[in-house]
C-alpha cells in the first residue's frame, strides 16, 4: 500500500510517499522532499506568510514527490495530511491542497496528529520497540509512554516549548535562521566553555523555559551593552558562544531529567527523541550518557526525519489507513490545539 | 576478544559509588531506586537506630557545576522541608543528619506500609463491586479522613509536596502494647499517615499549586484504586476542615479538574 | 559497668572512637573552662552543658557530625573537640554555641565527649584516669534516664527555637482526624514528647548552615 503525505504545520513544507509493504515488511521511503520557508536573521516566521509560502509551494512539491517516487495516481490508496497541532494558517493551507487532490483523484483522506507522526517515523526508522518518546521541537516539548491503544503524554512543557526558546534566543543574538536557527545555536555552543547560572526549572515531569528565555535575553543584553566581561570564577572572557552552551546545557538536562523520570516511571530503558530539536547532538549525547546508565539505550534520527516532514504523516497516515480509518471529506477539518493523547492508537497492540 | 551481538550481550549492572567511605555495623539496603535518587535502609550512629537514606548520584549527562548545583540545592531543599513539616506538627519523617556536597540525607526510618499496599490489599479481601456501598465502607472512609487532614496540615503551614501519590502516604501502625481486653485484631486500614519523599515539594501558599497537590492525588486514587475512588470525596471533606484557605483551594480544585493539569498547547 | 562509655558511630571508621562521660555537681568548672581557654592540650575534650543535651543520640549525633567534618577537611572551628560543641548549634554563630553549650562557671553538670583517633590513641582507662583526677563532681552513667533529669527543657526549646506553634508540635499533632493522633503522639506522654523533643533538635543541628 502506498501513501501520499502532506505536512505544513509550521514553517516547512513537506510532502512524501510511503510503501507499506505486505507481510509486515519494513516501509519503504518514496520520497520525501521539503522546502523551507526561511525568514531573516532576528525574525521568526508569521502564520499568514507562511501560509503564503506553502501555498506557492505545494503543487510544485507534490508533483516533485510523485516523480521521484516513480509512482503514478492509481499507485497511492490514501492522501495523509496533518490535522494539527500546529499554526492556523498554514496548516489551512495545507488541508485545502490535501482536499484538492482527494477529490480530483478520488481518494480517501487520512487526518493526522502530528506529534503521532514523528513518533510513527521514529519508532519505524529506530526500530525502537516500546521507548519513552521525548518530542521536542519549535512548537512542543512532550515526554510520551504508550499505554493501551494511547500515546500518553508523562510530562511536558508548561509554557513555551524547549524549541521556541532556542529560536527566540537566536533572534535576540541575530544569528542566521538558515538552515535553523537551532542548528546555528549548536555550533556556537560547540565553542562555549563557561557555565553561566540560568534558572533550573523542572517540577516532576514537567518544566518550564519562558523563565530561561527571560534570563539569557538578560545576560545578552549586558553582555553586549558591557563587553569584556569576565566569568568569576575562571577569570575567562565571557562570550556570545557561553550564553549559547549555558543555555543548550541547562536546558538538554532538564529535558534529559524528566525524560529519565519517565522511563523510571514506566519501566523502560529504550529513548526515542523525535522532533526538529531532537537533531540536536549534545542533546543525543546527554540522552545516551543518561540511557546508558540506565542499561538502556537512545534512539535518534536524522534531520530527513527529525524536523517536521511528509513522509512521517504519510507513514502514520497509512497505518491508520490501514486500521480502517479514514477522514470524510465534510470533517477533514484541521485544529491548532490538537493533543497526542487524543488519538486513538488503534494499530498498535 | 570476542564480538558480542549487542542484542545477547548481558544488560550492564549499574554500579554506583559508594556512599560513605567507612562502614556500618550492616550494609545500606537498597529499597528504591527512583530516576534521581537511591533510597537505603541504614543506620544512624547506632546499630540499633534504623534509618532511611536518601542517596542523590551524580548525573554524568550533566556539566559537572550544574550538577553539583542541584544535588545540593535539592538535597536542602527536601531537608528544609521536612524540618520545617515536623516542627509545625505536620507527620513527616524526622530529619538526621546530611551531607550536600557528598549527596545524601538522612531520614527517619518509618515502619509501616505504604497506602497504595496496604488499600489494594483491603480492597482485594472485599467483595468485588462498589465499595462505597459495603458494610465496612466506614473504615476506608476513615482512612480518606486522615489523609484528607494530614495534606490539609501540611498545605495549612505553606508546604506543597509536588507528588502526592498513594504511594507517597505510609500508614504506621499504632502501638500495639495499649488498652489490655483489646481482643480485636488491628484493622487494616488502622494506623497513622506519615508523608514522605518530598523530593519535589516546595514551599508555597498558592491555591493552584495545592489543587495541582489534590487533582495528582485524587487521579491517583483514581488510576490506581477504581473501586476507591468514589471515596475520594472523603478526603476534600477532612481537607475542607483543616484549615482557613481549604474552601478556596476546593474551588480551584474544580478549574483544574475542567483543564487537566496541563494546559494545551499550540504545535 | 564502666561508667566512662566508648562506642564507634555507624559510617566512621573504626579508629576513631567516641568516649563519653557524665558528671553531676561539678565543682571546678571554672578550673576545667580556663584550660580550654588557655588551650591546654591536656584537657583536649568537648565539655558540654548537660542542661542543653536531651538525650544520648543527641551527644552523638554533634559527635558524628564533627568527625564527619573532621574527615571532610571542613571543621569550623579549632579542633573536633570544639566542632562537637558547634555542632550542638542549629545556627553558624560558633562563639555563640560555645556560651551556649560549653562549659561556664555555673555548669554543674557537665557532659565529656572525647575522641581518640590514631593520631591521638588513648585507651579509655587512660581517658578515665585523667577525668577522675581533674574532674570534681560525682560521675554518673551516661544513660539517657539521667540524662533527661538533667535537661532544662524550656532553655533547649529557646536555644533550638522550638516554642513556636505549640512547643514543637506537640499540641497540634492531632491532625489525623477521628481518634487517629500524629506520629508525635502515637504514644502518649512524657516519653513521647521527649523523643520527639530530640527529634527536633536532630533537624535543628542537621540544618545548621542550610538556611544561608
Amino acid at each position: 500500500m502506498i501513501a501520499i503525505g502532506l505536512e505544513g504545520s509550521a514553517n516547512k513544507l513537506g510532502v512524501g510517499v510511503i510503501s507499506h509493504p505486505p507481510h509486515g515488511k519494513p516501509a519503504q521511503v518514496l520520497s520525501n522532499i521539503r522546502h523551507t520557508f526561511v525568514t531573516p536573521p532576528g525574525e521568526g516566521f508569521l502564520p499568514k506568510d507562511t501560509a503564503k509560502h506553502h501555498r506557492t509551494w505545494v503543487i510544485k512539491l507534490v508533483k516533485q514527490a510523485m516523480k521521484q517516487a516513480g509512482v503514478t495516481i492509481k499507485d497511492i490508496d490514501c492522501i495523509c495530511y496533518t490535522k494539527g497541532p500546529g499554526m492556523g494558517a498554514p496548516l489551512q493551507s495545507v488541508a485545502v491542497a490535501a482536499r484538492m487532490l482527494s477529490l480530483l483523484w478520488q481518494k480517501d483522506l487520512v487526518g493526522v496528529n502530528h506529534c503521532v507522526g514523528h513518533i510513527e517515523m521514529g519508532r519505524e526508522i529506530t526500530g525502537a520497540q516500546n521507548p519513552v518518546v521525548l518530542y521536542v521541537s519549535g512548537g512542543n516539548t512532550q515526554v510520551i509512554a504508550y499505554a493501551e491503544q494511547r500515546y500518553r503524554i508523562f510530562g511536558e512543557a508548561l509554557d513555551i516549548a524547549v524549541g521556541n526558546c532556542l529560536d527566540r534566543f537566536a533572534r535576540t543574538l541575530e544569528i542566521s535562521n538558515d538552515p535553523a536557527p537551532g542548528y546555528n545555536i549548536e555550533q556556537l555552543a560547540k565553542k562555549g566553555k563557561v557555565l553561566l547560572d540560568l534558572p533550573y526549572a523542572v517540577k516532576g515531569m514537567d518544566c518550564s523555559f519562558s523563565g530561561i528565555l527571560a534570563s539569557i535575553d538578560l545576560l545578552a543584553a549586558e553582555l553586549k551593552a558591557n563587553p569584556g566581561q569576565r566569568d568569576p570564577v575562571t577569570g575567562e572572557l565571557i562570550t556570545t558562544a557561553d550564553l549559547c552552551f549555558s543555555l543548550q546545557e541547562t536546558v538538554y538536562a532538564m529535558l534529559v531529567e524528566i525524560t529519565e523520570r519517565a522511563m523510571a516511571h514506566v519501566g523502560s530503558n529504550q529513548v526515542l527523541i523525535v522532533g526538529g530539536v531532537g537533531c540536536n547532538e549534545r542533546l543525543q549525547d546527554m540522552m545516551g550518557i543518561m540511557a546508558k546508565d540506565r542499561g538502556g539505550s537512545v534512539y535518534a534520527t536524522d534531520e530527513r526525519f527529525a524536523i517536521d516532514n511528509g513522509i512521517m504523516i504519510a507513514h502514520a497516515g497509512l497505518e491508520a489507513y490501514k486500521a480502517g480509518f479514514r477522514t470524510p471529506l465534510e470533517e477533514s477539518t484541521c485544529t491548532q490545539r490538537f493533543r497526542t493523547d487524543e488519538v486513538f492508537v488503534k494499530w498498535r497492540d | 576478544m570476542e564480538a558480542v551481538h549487542p542484542s545477547s550481550a548481558a544488560p550492564e549492572t549499574r554500579v554506583f559509588s559508594p556512599i560513605f567511605k567507612y562502614p556500618s555495623a550492616a550494609a545500606p539496603l537498597l529499597i528504591t531506586q527512583g530516576a534521581e535518587a537511591l533510597l537505603y535502609r541504614s543506620t544512624y550512629l547506632l546499630p540499633s537506630i534504623p534509618c532511611a537514606l536518601k542517596y542523590r548520584p551524580s548525573k554524568p549527562y550533566r556539566h559537572p557545576i550544574l550538577d553539583v548545583r542541584l544535588t545540593k540545592h535539592r538535597i536542602l531543599s527536601e531537608a528544609r522541608v521536612l524540618v520545617k513539616c515536623r516542627r509545625e506538627g505536620v507527620p513527616v519523617p524526622a530529619v538526621y543528619a546530611l551531607d550536600e556536597a557528598a549527596g545524601w540525607l538522612m531520614i527517619e526510618w518509618i515502619e509501616g506500609e505504604v497506602v497504595k499496599i496496604r488499600l489494594n490489599e483491603w480492597l482485594k479481601s472485599r467483595k468485588e463491586g462498589n465499595v462505597a456501598d459495603g458494610v465496612d465502607a466506614g473504615e476506608l472512609l476513615d482512612l480518606m479522613t486522615r489523609v484528607g487532614s494530614a495534606v490539609g496540615r501540611m498545605h495549612a503551614i505553606g508546604v506543597v509536596h509536588g507528588d502526592l501519590t498513594t504511594s507517597n502516604l505510609m500508614l504506621c501502625p499504632r502501638s500495639t502494647e495499649g488498652v489490655d481486653g483489646d481482643a480485636e485484631a488491628p484493622k487494616m486500614l488502622d494506623g497513622d499517615i506519615v508523608l514522605i519523599d518530598f523530593g519535589l515539594a516546595s514551599q508555597s501558599q498558592a491555591d493552584e499549586d495545592r489543587a495541582v497537590d489534590l487533582y495528582v492525588l485524587e487521579r491517583a486514587f483514581g488510576s490506581t484504586h477504581p473501586r476507591a475512588e468514589s471515596l475520594f470525596g472523603g478526603v476534600l471533606k477532612a481537607y475542607e476542615k483543616s484549615f482557613k484557605g481549604a474552601g478556596v483551594v476546593l474551588k480551584k480544585l474544580e478549574e483544574v479538574r475542567m483543564r487537566g493539569r496541563k494546559r494545551s498547547m499550540l504545535g | 559497668m564502666a561508667l566512662l562509655q566508648t562506642v564507634h558511630l555507624e559510617h566512621l571508621p573504626q579508629s576513631h572512637a567516641i568516649h563519653v562521660a557524665l558528671y553531676q555537681d561539678i565543682k571546678n568548672a571554672t578550673f576545667l573552662q580556663q584550660q580550654l581557654l588557655a588551650g591546654n592540650t591536656d584537657f583536649e575534650y568537648a565539655l558540654i552543658d548537660a542542661g542543653v543535651i536531651v538525650s544520648k543520640r543527641h551527644a552523638f549525633a554533634a559527635a558524628y557530625r564533627a568527625v564527619n567534618d573532621l574527615l571532610e577537611s571542613r571543621l569550623r572551628s579549632r579542633n573536633v573537640h570544639s566542632e562537637i560543641v558547634f555542632s550542638l548549634s542549629p545556627n553558624n554563630n560558633a562563639s555563640e554555641s560555645f556560651r551556649r553549650f560549653g562549659i561556664t562557671p555555673s555548669t554543674t553538670n557537665l557532659l565529656i565527649i572525647k575522641v581518640t583517633t590514631p593520631s591521638s590513641a588513648l585507651t579509655a582507662s587512660e581517658i578515665q584516669s585523667h577525668l577522675t583526677s581533674s574532674i570534681e563532681g560525682e560521675q554518673v552513667p551516661f544513660e539517657d534516664s539521667i540524662l533527661q533529669q538533667l535537661t532544662d527543657v524550656p532553655r533547649v526549646k529557646k536555644i533550638y527555637k522550638l516554642n513556636s506553634n505549640g512547643g514543637g508540635g506537640k499540641k497540634n499533632g492531632q491532625l489525623n482526624g477521628t481518634g487517629g493522633d500524629g506520629l508525635s503522639i502515637s504514644r502518649n506522654g512524657e516519653e513521647s514528647e521527649r523523643k520527639e523533643l530530640e527529634l527536633l533538635v536532630l533537624g535543628a543541628m542537621a540544618l545548621r548552615g542550610v538556611t544561608n
